[in-house]
């Protein structure tokens, strides 16, 4: 019997590590998370190096999402009224680190102060020892202000900072350099843009090794192979040694796959569709999942079941199996 | 007649200052037509539709019935002006045209005094396109009645050798009087016939005159731009070009690109009207060729004319609608001969006219013509041959095959869509260079008339300077943080001024936009991704390419350094890079007098492979990825990439305080 001779790519390049929280130099993390540093595509162990597994961040809002998906309220519980018990619970559950997002700063949620968010922050700090990413409210000029607060306020903690877009970079990744931290460089699912926005905040003199970047998410069935697609040819790009394409990436999984009439509606949709609970976090797992696949760093999660699942495809694919 | 009510669809006349024309119009009628069917030039590159802003007229006397549009301020509109287009009469009403807009009448000066030459050698005297040989008759008598005609070929035979001659029913009927006129000793004008590639055709009698005659023998090349028309008048007993004329296209007020003149073709009569306003802008070419050389028009004996698939589409009067229409296809490629008096030329109405063959219908006739001209078609060198304007045609190839394609680069090129842009006229900024000390920039002015404007070389030199001297990023984003007055925010976004109002001859300050500069990133996408695809189609690198021939009217005046830094052009040694002019132009008068290359021109449309870049995935990403100063991916551009980093253009950015900001507090410490 001939032995069967697995063809191996040789890349040149390899992703970039970049670690999230400190311990010391003004970080209070009790612990901290490296991601990157792979040399080959998703878990082709026999090819490359895979150093760090990729890890999984739960989505942490500071504010009640009345808007959320039932499944999701009830599974969480009165936690949601206060962003520092939910971190713990989402830490005890086995998050590796929580995405905060500021969400009543926004001008139409309540439009709280830069002043609030970072109180909001130090509670979340306080109560847990993972390290962060920190949203704002996702508007231009609040999003700098509140972002910029925070930053300040935080100073040597490696926060990630998010998100930068090509419209709005320049304040975000001032604050991260004033003050320790790294950025999310988000850009519309191409390719491109995902390497100009890098080039962009690395010509202000941020370190490569402070940036993530978030190819922007679609879920299963709703555009989740153009993200695969891009991502996938971002991580090729980073293998054959393009410099501006080796961050590693960040999806945001939970706020995707918990958008669809799947994963919010009970009643009135076919039998076939299964029990509704179940169907709903599944939704988020699979997308997760695919991503992984695809190349995901970290994956930022919403449905406390999803932690442990997705996690255990980490752990399983890691091993090989 | 004052005092008088106009009853409902009376006429009502408007006076147009400064010009101080009367027409007499239908009250309701729209201004914008009222002027053009007047022949009152206004600027309405859209075409009337509402969207460019710049047929703007002040109301002097009477007023208007104006619908609003968000091109004119309500300032503005108090102050009386109005966008023609959007105005309609109503009654008696004296507007004034913007003497500004006057000042655009012709093209830039300068380029006629040049020699004009034949590209490469060939030998033109060996098949005249048009002889002229004397024949000499007995005159008829009782013992040879032969007919005059029949007479006339007899001799033909027997002194020339040539056995046929076409003649029609039109120089038939001069013929009996013109043998007598001149006691049967005549001079013939024979058009050969070269363009016929069958070559068994016989000529063609095209006049007939007294032996003693020596009337010169010429011919006219055209190049009919969508923006400008350019005509040379060739000797044909020399092959010399004797005089040069441009003018714009009278068909701009019907819109600035061919999109719109498609558009404008398909109202009402409007097919017709561009065919008049071509032949217009052609024959007034032609009167002032021939006021200035003193000739006689008819003796201009056959024309050769270039231009793009839809400006050879309304030149010959054909439907141009489905060049725009999926699958894009013209009427036809390789077009017949029109005669002189059927178009409505002012010259030997026997005359004929050949348009050049295009490859397609967004690689036309001009570019097969440059494809001549330029030599592309019997070199070695692997070449790229480009014509840039509203439309960014490229070639790419040897002598042994030939690839083309067309990309839409939109007008900024030609001062289109951007807030301060024009053409390349009298008082439009061409040249810009900024201090990198100061961010005081210095400017040149065609003509050195106060500035107008910034016309597509200005603004790819202001693009180049902004970038490289770190004011905007690689996005194009102003840096917010220089100080530096000329940096500020305006109605639509962050500015730079390039000229403060006093130092103008509009009366407010020249600016260029964020706005502005993404239009023209995008121009420069387009064509920069045009390059890649047609490179990668045949798979070769952007980087072998060994020379780079620029043709095209405004091609010449790019300059090349600036072009490369901001990525228009590929980064590479500028002794690969070559001007030629207009090509269009000198492959027409090149097909004119060597007729060999009448059979050439017709052979390179034909054999040249045409790439249809709307069905083409990689163009979008090469776009996107061109998207960029220079372009994404830098290390494409070296010495961009050097240029950049030596001026620290990184380093600017690295904190909250700009360069500028430190530079300031390090003067004064000093």
């Amino acid at each position: 019997m001939t032995e069967l001779e697995i063809p191996v790519e040789k890349w040149s390049g390899a992703v970039r590590l970049v670690t999230l929280g400190a311990t010391g130099d003004g970080g209070t993390r009790t612990s901290t998370v490296t991601v990157g540093g792979e040399t080959t595509l998703p878990f082709l162990h026999f090819e490359g190096q895979i150093p760090n597994a990729p890890v999984v961040a739960a989505e942490v809002v500071d504010m009640h999402p009345a808007d959320w998906s039932p499944a999701l309220l009830e599974a969480l519980g009165d936690d949601t009224r206060d962003p520092a018990a939910w971190a713990r619970k989402m830490v005890g559950l086995g998050a590796d680190l929580i995405s905060l997002k500021l969400r009543s700063t926004h001008p139409d949620q309540g439009d709280r102060s830069a002043a609030d968010a970072v109180a909001t922050v130090k509670s979340v700090l306080a109560a847990v020892g993972v390290p962060l990413i920190v949203y704002g409210p996702g508007v231009v000029d609040k999003d700098n202000e509140v972002l910029v607060a925070v930053a300040d306020a935080t100073k040597g903690e490696r926060l990630a900072l998010a998100t930068c877009e090509d419209k709005n970079y320049r304040t975000i990744v001032a604050a991260a350099l004033g003050n320790g931290h790294l950025i999310v460089a988000q850009t519309p699912i191409d390719v491109n843009l995902a390497k100009q926005l890098n080039i962009l905040i690395s010509d202000m003199g941020l370190s490569l090794d402070r940036m993530l970047m978030d190819p922007t998410t679609g879920a299963v069935g709703y555009g989740v192979e153009y993200t695969y697609s891009v991502m996938e040819r971002l991580r090729l790009a980073a293998l054959m040694g393009d410099g501006m394409t080796q961050q590693p990436m960040i999806c945001s999984v939970g706020e995707e796959s918990w958008r669809q009439k799947e994963s919010r509606v009970a009643d009135g949709v076919p039998e076939s569709w299964g029990e509704y609970a179940t169907r709903a976090v599944v939704w988020e797992v699979t997308t997760a999942t695919a991503l992984l696949h695809a190349g995901a760093d970290i994956l930022v999660v919403r449905h406390p079941r999803s932690i442990a699942q997705v996690q255990r495809s980490i752990a399983a694919l890691m091993k090989g199996v | 007649m004052a005092g008088r009510t106009p009853k409902p669809k009376a006429k009502v006349s408007v006076t147009f200052a400064p010009h101080g024309r009367t027409v007499h119009a239908a009250a309701g009628a729209n201004l914008l037509d009222i002027a053009l069917a007047s022949d009152v030039k206004v600027d309405a590159p859209c075409g009337g539709q509402g969207r460019c802003g710049h047929c703007r007229v002040k109301v002097e006397a009477g007023t208007l019935r104006r619908r609003h549009n968000p091109k004119l301020a309500r300032a503005e509109e108090h102050e009386g002006y109005a966008l023609a287009c959007e105005a309609f009469v109503t009654g008696d009403v004296t507007v004034s045209v913007p003497t500004a807009e006057e000042i655009r009448s012709r093209p830039r000066p300068g380029t006629a005094a040049e020699k004009i030459a034949l590209p490469f050698h060939c030998d033109w005297q060996r098949h005249p396109a048009i002889r002229k040989l004397t024949v000499h008759m007995e005159p008829p008598s009782l013992a040879d009645n032969t007919n005059d005609l029949d007479r006339l070929r007899r001799e033909l035979a027997r002194q020339h050798g040539i056995n046929d001659v076409v003649v029609g029913v039109g120089v038939l009927r001069t013929l009996a009087k013109a043998l007598r006129d001149a006691d049967w000793n005549v001079a013939l004008t024979l058009d050969m016939r070269n363009w016929v590639l069958d070559a068994t055709v016989p000529p063609r009698l095209l006049a007939i005159d007294r032996a003693s005659d020596t009337s010169p023998n010429f011919g006219l090349a055209i190049d009919i731009g969508t923006t400008s028309v350019v005509a040379y008048l060739v000797d044909f007993a020399t092959a010399e070009v004797v005089d040069t004329v441009s003018a714009y296209n009278g068909q701009i007020s019907c819109g600035e690109d061919v999109i719109s003149r498609i558009v404008y073709s398909q109202r009402k009569g409007g097919l017709e009207r561009l065919h008049h306003l071509v032949i217009g802008t052609v024959n007034e070419l032609l009167h002032e060729i021939a006021g200035r050389n003193k000739i006689d028009l008819t003796d201009i004996n056959e024309v050769t004319a270039a231009g793009n698939t839809t400006m050879t589409h309304i030149f010959l009067g054909l439907d141009p609608k489905y060049i725009r229409e999926e699958p894009y296809i013209p009427t036809a490629s390789v077009l017949p001969r029109a005669s002189a008096d059927w178009l409505g030329l002012d010259i030997n109405p026997h005359a004929s006219v050949y348009c050049m063959p295009s490859v397609g219908s967004y690689v036309g006739g001009d570019i097969s013509a440059g494809v001549l001209s330029s030599g592309l078609f019997l070199t070695d060198k692997l070449t790229l041959f480009i014509d840039i304007g509203t439309n960014g045609e490229m070639v790419l190839g040897t002598k042994e095959w030939l690839i083309s394609c067309a990309c839409s680069a939109g007008p900024a090129f030609e001062g289109g869509g951007v807030r301060d842009g024009m053409r390349a006229t009298a008082g439009a900024i061409e040249d810009v260079w900024i201090n990198r000390e100061t961010y005081e920039p210095t400017f040149r002015t065609i003509g050195d008339r106060p500035a107008l404007g910034i016309c597509g070389s200005g603004l790819i030199d202001l693009l180049g300077e902004l970038f490289v001297t770190g004011m905007i990023d690689k996005s194009g984003h102003v840096d917010r943080t220089l100080s530096s007055p000329r940096v500020r925010e305006g109605g639509h976004g962050y500015e730079f001024v390039v000229a403060w109002a006093p130092e103008t001859g509009r009366g407010h300050d020249i600016v260029v936009t964020e706005t502005d500069i993404d239009n023209l990133v995008r121009a420069k996408a387009a064509i920069y991704a045009g390059f890649r695809v047609l490179c990668t189609s045949v798979g070769v690198a952007l980087a072998d390419v060994e020379q780079i021939l620029i043709g095209g009217a405004f091609g010449q005046y790019i300059n090349v350094e600036k072009a490369i830094e901001i990525g228009l052009m590929p980064d590479l040694p500028w002794e690969r890079f070559e001007y030629l002019g207009n090509t269009s132009a000198l492959g027409a008068y090149t097909a004119l007098v060597c007729t060999d290359m009448r059979h050439e021109v017709v052979a390179i449309a034909k054999r040249m492979t045409y790439l249809e870049l709307s069905a083409d995935n990689a163009f979008m990403d090469e776009y996107t990825s061109a998207l960029f100063l220079p372009h994404t991916d830098l290390a494409t551009f070296p010495s961009v990439k050097v240029q950049v980093e030596t001026n620290g253009t990184a380093a600017r950015h690295s904190g909250h305080r700009s360069r500028a900001a430190q530079r300031v507090s390090a003067e004064g410490d000093s």
